[in-house]
């Protein structure tokens, strides 16, 4: 489960986050939805802290994974990478073979057994819906897969380290439309078993794949409402403009 | 304008060509040499069976190493080398006539008296005419001596000795240990620079460590020879400090800017992806930086060593200054060693232009010049490789 509290953003001056507090419940698909610069990617950032490798940010406010603050001084920030999986927007596998791609999680995580490994690779593989596709090339360079395999290939890297949420940063928008559709239909499996947020830019992909969505502006959570009742019934005029398509 | 920047990109091929041409021609001009001095000729006794001699054996001769003629291959008596000069202390000059028109005969009276005789005399007072007297066939001087060779002494009477192995061994040894000290200093600078210092440290640190590229070689050279081997001579209680070590360690901080600036800008290229996907799987910095930049980083880092590679095994300067220059098979750091670029440097101002001295050095240059070579084309097909191979 995560839950964030009056959590407030800072770009150097930029205020990038205003006052947003959400709660997100486990096995669900949770989408971030809003205009380019309005905060969802900043927001999605902050669970697995990859907000930290940029220079000059600042936070205020609670952010918890799991009933802890994950910004206490006490968390380790690997530990919690474990925990929080995420898939980047562009398809970023390792120069490295399919299988060693889908190893890496476990290598650094100092797993020595390779009959664990193994398992773990094939295991992470099908659940990620690349297992059939690969099964005879796993020692071929990842970057001889199509783009639309690589990006399950990093699901499925994602998925080795057996985290419980896993974070989508727009996982579809490089794809073609074939490749976005398997990406879909494998987020509706995962949430079995995972806790997935994910940002997008395409709206009728958040309706298609999330229980609940978030409209972000300007860096305010604008409303956060189940999904169905987000696209047919909005309660903010400004979310109602939105997915109508009247700007943004 | 088309025209005039063809014409010059042709003239400049063309140059570096002929000037390639050029030193090939001079420099394999040795091996058309004769292995003794040019205008002279060994000769004997007409009962001495043997026959051509090897300048090696030539040299040993007169060094008084071979004293009896069965070690190379004759009847079993004692050498007596002779050389041109010693004939003015059996005769006085008046004796050889006013214009030395009696000295072929003399020195003929002389090798035909002495069955054991080996005489090394000026090709045009050789007494050809009597039949008591053999002159020896002689040979060119062969590659085989030349790249196998252990002992460099161009200036050596009779037979100079152009035996190169050692001043490539040399070159060769002195550049090695440069790169094993360059490499992981410049591996360690390269990722604290791109990976660990923050940016005020890093704009503060590289410009210095670019200057250090633009300070001259003799400059490194006067530094070595003033601090690095007084340090060396004290610290290691050696007799002497221009050893193999200062060479390497001057090589090793010359090579360093190089290293280190191409590596940085090699893993500082790694894509934030890279990084980002590595972290994001709960990998540490350091598992980061081993396990992904370095790896992706890796034909930059492989084309920052080749060309401190190749820095190293041409420079000239600080290596003359440092090494001490001797011309013998380095066996250990701690010795003196004298590597091609400092030897012709050393003796081109003193080789008689044309001589066998001098087309030696030639083809020094020639060596210098394929090694340097070989280095360049591999770090161009090294900087080449796709990324993904080999990991």
């Amino acid at each position: 489960m995560i839950e964030t509290k009056h959590i407030d953003f800072y770009y150097g001056a930029f205020h990038a986050l205003k006052d947003v507090s959400i709660r997100i419940e486990p096995h669900t698909v949770t989408a971030f939805i809003g205009p380019s610069g309005c905060g969802k990617s900043t927001f999605l950032r902050l669970f697995n802290r990859m907000n930290d490798l940029i220079d000059g940010v600042r936070l205020t406010g609670e952010c918890i994974v799991d009933g802890v603050n994950i910004y206490n001084k006490s968390v380790q920030v690997d530990d919690l990478r474990k925990k929080v999986g995420m898939v980047f927007q562009k398809p970023n596998p390792f120069p490295k073979s399919i299988f060693e791609n889908v190893a890496y999680g476990l290598r650094v995580n100092d797993v020595q057994n390779k009959a664990f490994i193994t398992q773990r690779v094939e295991e992470s593989l099908k659940s990620a819906a690349l297992w059939e596709e690969v099964k005879d090339k796993l020692k071929k360079s990842a970057f001889e897969l199509s783009g639309g395999q690589q990006q399950r290939l990093c699901i499925a890297r994602a998925l080795a380290v057996s985290p419980s949420i896993l974070l989508m940063d727009e996982p579809a928008s490089a794809l073609d439309p074939i490749s976005t559709s398997k990406i879909e239909e494998l987020i509706h499996v995962l949430k079995q078993e995972y806790t997935i947020v994910i940002v997008t830019h395409n709206m009728q992909q958040a309706a298609r794949v999330s229980d609940r969505t978030g409209f972000f502006m300007l860096g305010e959570l604008v409303e956060y409402s189940d999904t169905k009742k987000m696209f047919l019934n909005p309660e903010k005029v400004e979310t109602q403009n939105y997915i109508t398509g009247r700007f943004g | 304008m088309q025209g005039l920047f063809a014409l010059s990109g042709s003239v400049t091929s063309l140059a570096i060509i002929l000037i390639i041409i050029f030193l090939f021609k001079e420099g394999l001009g040795l091996f058309r040499s004769s292995q003794i001095e040019k205008g002279y000729v060994l000769a004997v006794n007409v009962s001495n069976p043997v026959g051509a001699l090897d300048s090696r054996q030539i040299k040993e001769i007169f060094d008084y190493a071979y004293t009896n003629w069965a070690e190379i291959g004759g009847k079993d008596a004692e050498i007596i080398p002779f050389r041109f000069e010693e004939i003015f202390s059996i005769y006085d000059e008046t004796e050889l006539g006013n214009d030395y028109e009696l000295l072929p005969g003399k020195l003929g009276e002389l090798i035909a008296s002495e069955p054991n005789i080996l005489a090394f005399l000026p090709e045009r007072y050789a007494p050809k005419e009597n039949a008591d007297v053999r002159i020896l066939p002689l040979r060119t001087i062969s590659p085989r001596s030349f790249f196998g060779g252990i002992e460099w002494m161009p200036t050596a009477t009779p037979a100079a000795q152009f035996g190169v192995f050692p001043l490539i061994m040399g070159t060769l040894w002195v550049s090695f240990f440069a790169i094993l000290i360059a490499l992981p200093l410049g591996l360690g600078v390269a990722i604290y620079l791109s990976e660990l210092a923050d940016e005020r440290m890093r704009k503060l640190l590289k410009p210095a460590i670019e200057l250090l590229a633009g300070i001259p070689s003799v400059v490194y050279g006067f530094f070595g020879l003033v601090v690095l081997v007084p340090l060396i001579q004290r610290a290691l209680n050696l007799p002497v400090g221009e050893t193999a070590l200062a060479g390497s360690l001057i090589l090793a901080i010359m090579a360093l800017p190089t290293i280190i600036t191409i590596a940085e800008d090699a893993m500082r290229a790694t894509p934030k992806a890279m990084r980002e996907a590595s972290l994001a799987l709960g990998a540490t910095h350091w598992q980061t930086i081993y396990r992904v930049i370095v790896p992706y980083a890796s034909s930059g880092i492989m084309a920052a060593v080749v060309l401190g590679i190749g820095r190293a095994i041409g420079e000239t300067m600080a290596v003359l200054m440092v090494t001490g220059n001797a011309a013998v098979m380095p066996r250990s750091m701690f010795e003196s060693v004298r590597t091609i670029p400092a030897t012709i440097a050393a003796e081109l101002g003193e080789a008689p232009s044309g001589g066998t001295h001098y087309q030696s050095l030639f083809l020094l240059g020639c060596i210098l010049f394929l090694i340097t070579m070989v280095v360049s084309i591999s770090a161009e097909i090294i900087s080449k490789q796709p990324i993904n191979k080999g990991l």
